[in-house]
């Protein structure tokens, strides 16, 4: 027995910005990481291989708060420089015709009208294959650099994210789907009556509308999410169409999962319609013992590393984790960022934890293409679904390989995931099984 | 005797939106728009004429100023619908590699980091080929879009462009060219010494910085600007380098217009030579005179036929309902807008009836391919500099063909445009003649 077909993703952590540089196989990636070539050729494999779709994730700002400097954040490349996505997406939409290209774009940096529009007009180049992964910002410095002082406090950003969403959806079906009727005879290429203003007035946002184009192939992106808070999973409930997950054993994400699938049913939705992937990072290689090794390299800290995790740690919660002894356990931490997260370290060793900062997800994912597949088919199995998305912050196309002509033909000897597309819009694969 | 070499560029009236969609030669051009090939092949063959440059034109709403509602500009798809030219902007760089491209972004609609952000992606991805045409907004549905009760005053659009342009600057600046280091022995992947905050605080915007991402090939975007009014030839004479003239009537006007401009940017310390001022027209191009000729009457007795086609731009523009002006008495000098000043002002005196039957542009020119290089040839040796912004409302694939397949190569042979490009980055080839 065998577990139901599941979905694959692939989580472009560290967003548009330097991958492997001072790893081996980093190649001419080093120097050209501001050029497209190095998605293109990930999105051009993942094609290959049937995923359903590539997020890129971002975050606007050089960072500072680990030390009060941006001194290890630029040193090390943590989490910066970042180049806007919303640019990358369509070098990768002209690179491919059915694999779904997730921009993600933040709630408390974009004006509603102007993210609507961006969206739209991705939808329209692509042919319907867009999705935005909505993200609230966690970051002071991100918010600094948009002129406020700081971020607005965690729960009341996705109170924003609410109304945001409420009102771009307004936005997108501004146009009827039969507004533009192109009637060459009498000379109209749409109909007015069909074209509505939205004039929307809410607590964060306002907007007159409709929207300056007409409706996309999809309608609207689908919405990707990944708020772990129990703030964040309720806006998740609501409004996400695919969850980016983290847990570690079966168990965990069994009960992620049914929570998220009832939480769904409670806001009247289907449960179906929500596909939560959980981020992975599989180790393959030639034998076990290689795989293993490689393992215990990406697990061993190294000043830098302890440096670089202290960093993201600190950007992600907003903490300066300079502050904290490397062997102690953590004193209960609060944070107005990733609050999931700082919730997650109370009690830990910060060593121990330093040592999987750049990791994701379960160390069951490490052995020869075969071995990891049947993992993965027995993890599905237990967890139900829906899928995994894989990540690795420093990844070379040499990695790439392995995954996507490695570990994907396996999964798909094992019928677990797709070996065509069956419909031209992201969405409809998503919700094929 | 012969004019120097100048300068050709494309301007993309009705940005990325619905071109030719009706008439003879018009191809599929209502359904095919938003797939970008119609743009695509635009950029290529403008970059095998050896263009400098072809600009996105902009506006993010839908109009309702001629009639009080929508319904003409959707029956007609005038100045609507339009998709987002930044999501354009990066297809057209990956089809090209030498000319450059401008979308058209608002000072009024975006905050500076954000557009910022995403020029320096893009002048990355384009390997230093990207532009921005500055511009403010004069609508007030735009405005209203973006959640504003109405458009702010003209005067008061200037000194907000002023401030965004200051601090936009500032954050291209903010990374020394030099802070990449990628000492890969060292572990330094940037200095941060050499990466700078630029602690903004204007009255308008404010922002911390620095950008999150590096220098760019070019630093700064190419800046174009279109400005006629006082106020806005100020702005522009102070921080273009290129200038979109499509308001002078003539030769003389042509002659004045960039008189003015060079003289304000000697008073501001700039020498004239650093700013290109390009000529808006719209040739018609014919296998001989006469069929030029011949052309150019039916486009007069379209627009004669179709009043109400070409005062939908007068209205958008203005603000002003020109539905209820009779066709055949002048336009009084008591209107007044705080929109397109200088379009209203040419207007201000003609009938309606009379408005619509001018050229889109400076001069008329209708001819043969040889008949208008020699008239462009003379036109610039009598104006100074520095060449021209061809633009057609009515874009069809036929057209490009007549201008860069035709005309181009005529105004080659004569010596007065480029046949190739030196330089690998735009502001380099603009300014080299």
């Amino acid at each position: 027995m065998s577990a139901d077909r599941f979905h694959l993703g692939w989580f472009y952590s560290k967003g548009f910005g330097p991958k492997a540089w001072r790893h081996a196989w980093a190649g001419s990636a080093v120097g050209r990481f501001a050029r497209p070539d190095m998605a293109v050729d990930l999105a051009r494999s993942m094609e290959r291989a049937g995923f359903d779709y590539l997020m890129i994730e971002d975050s606007s700002n050089v960072p500072y708060t680990y030390q009060g400097s941006h001194d290890a954040y630029l040193r090390h490349s943590v989490d910066t420089p970042k180049l806007d996505p919303t640019v990358l997406a369509p070098f990768l939409v002209a690179a491919t015709e059915r694999l779904g290209v997730v921009v993600t774009c933040s709630t408390t940096e974009y004006h509603p009208f102007m993210l609507a529009r961006k969206m739209n007009a991705l939808d329209h180049v692509s042919e319907g294959r867009i999705g935005w992964n909505v993200v609230t910002g966690s970051n002071d410095g991100g918010a600094q650099n948009y002129g406020r002082e700081k971020q607005f406090p965690h729960d009341e950003r996705y109170d924003m994210a609410d109304e945001f969403l409420e009102l771009t959806h307004r936005l997108w079906d501004a146009w009827d789907p039969d507004a533009v009727v192109l009637d060459l005879e009498r000379g109209v290429f749409a109909d007015g009556s069909k074209v509505h203003p939205v004039h929307f007035e809410g607590k964060y946002f306002k907007s007159r509308g409709p929207l300056s184009a007409p409706r996309s192939p999809q309608g609207s992106p689908v919405i990707c999410q990944a708020g772990g808070s129990p703030r964040g999973r309720r806006f998740a409930a609501q409004w996400a169409e695919t969850i980016i997950a983290s847990a570690d054993t079966p168990e965990q994400m069994k009960a992620y999962r049914d929570e998220v699938r009832a939480k769904a049913v409670e806001a009247g939705r289907n449960p179906d319609h929500v596909k939560v992937l959980f981020l992975a990072s599989p180790i393959v290689a030639d034998t076990h013992a290689d795989a293993e090794a490689r393992l215990a390299a990406d697990l061993t800290l190294t000043e830098d590393r302890i440096q670089y995790g202290l960093a993201h740690f600190s950007r992600l919660t907003g903490i300066d984790f300079s502050q904290f002894h490397l062997d102690e356990p953590l004193p209960s931490l609060k944070s107005n960022g990733h609050q999931s997260m700082a919730a997650g370290f109370e009690g830990k060793v910060l060593r121990n934890l330093l040592t999987r900062a750049q990791r994701f997800g379960s160390d069951a994912f490490v052995g020869t293409p075969e071995e990891v597949a049947a993992v993965m088919d027995e993890f599905m199995q237990e967890v139900g679904g829906d899928g995994f998305l894989i990540v690795n912050s420093y990844f070379s196309r040499r990695y790439v390989m392995e995954i996507c002509d490695g570990l994907v033909p396996e999964l798909q000897r094992r019928g677990l995931t797709r070996t065509r597309y069956e419909h031209a819009h992201f969405r409809d694969n998503l919700l094929a099984f | 005797m012969s004019a120097n070499r100048f300068h050709l560029a494309w301007f993309g009236a009705g940005g990325f939106g619905v071109k030719s969609w009706r008439k003879t030669w018009s191809g599929n051009g209502g359904w095919d728009w938003t797939s970008p090939q119609l743009f695509i092949d635009l950029a290529m063959a403008l970059e095998r004429a050896c263009f400098d440059y072809l600009i996105i034109e902009d506006s993010s709403y839908v109009p309702d100023a001629y009639g009080g509602n929508a319904k003409a500009y959707l029956a007609s798809a005038t100045a609507t619908p339009k998709l987002d030219p930044t999501v354009l902007a990066p297809v057209l760089a990956q089809a090209t590699s030498k000319i450059g491209i401008v979308p058209t972004l608002s000072v009024t609609e975006y905050h500076p980091y954000m557009l910022a952000r995403k020029i320096n992606t893009m002048d990355h991805m384009s390997g230093g080929r990207t532009g921005w045409n500055i511009v403010t907004s004069s609508s007030h549905r735009a405005a209203q879009n973006y959640g504003h009760d109405q458009q702010v005053e003209h005067d008061l659009r200037y000194d907000m462009a002023d401030e965004f342009f200051e601090l936009a600057c500032k954050l291209w600046d903010s990374w020394d060219a030099d802070a990449v280091a990628l000492d890969e022995r060292n572990g330094v992947w940037a200095d941060h010494t050499k990466v700078h905050t630029v602690d903004f605080a204007g009255k308008f915007f404010s922002s911390r910085g620095p950008l999150n991402a590096n220098r760019s090939p070019q630093g700064r975007p190419v800046f174009t600007q279109a400005g006629g009014s006082d106020r806005g030839k100020e702005f522009a004479a102070s921080t273009a380098d290129s200038i979109i003239c499509g308001t002078a009537g003539g030769v003389a006007e042509m002659k004045r217009f960039r008189g003015d401009v060079h003289q304000r940017m000697t008073r501001l310390g700039r020498p004239t030579g650093a700013c290109k001022i390009l000529f808006m027209c719209s040739p018609v191009v014919g296998e001989t005179d006469a069929e030029a000729r011949e052309k150019r009457a039916q486009q007069i007795a379209f627009a004669e036929e179709h009043p109400e086609l070409g005062l939908l731009h007068l209205s958008r523009h203005s603000g002003i309902d020109f539905s209820v002006f009779p066709l055949d008495e002048p336009i009084p000098d008591t209107v007044s807008t705080n929109g397109h000043q200088q379009l209203l002002r040419q207007a201000i005196g003609l009938t309606p009836r009379e408005f619509l039957r001018r050229t889109q542009g400076a001069v008329e020119m209708v001819g043969s391919p040889e008949t208008i290089a020699a008239q462009m040839d003379e036109i610039m040796q009598e104006v100074g500099g520095d060449g021209f912004l061809i633009s057609n409302f009515d874009l069809n694939r036929r057209y490009i063909s007549e201008i860069t397949d035709g005309l181009v190569p005529a105004l080659q042979r004569r010596g007065l445009v480029r046949t190739e490009y030196s330089h690998p980055l735009f502001r380099d080839n603009l300014l080299e003649f």
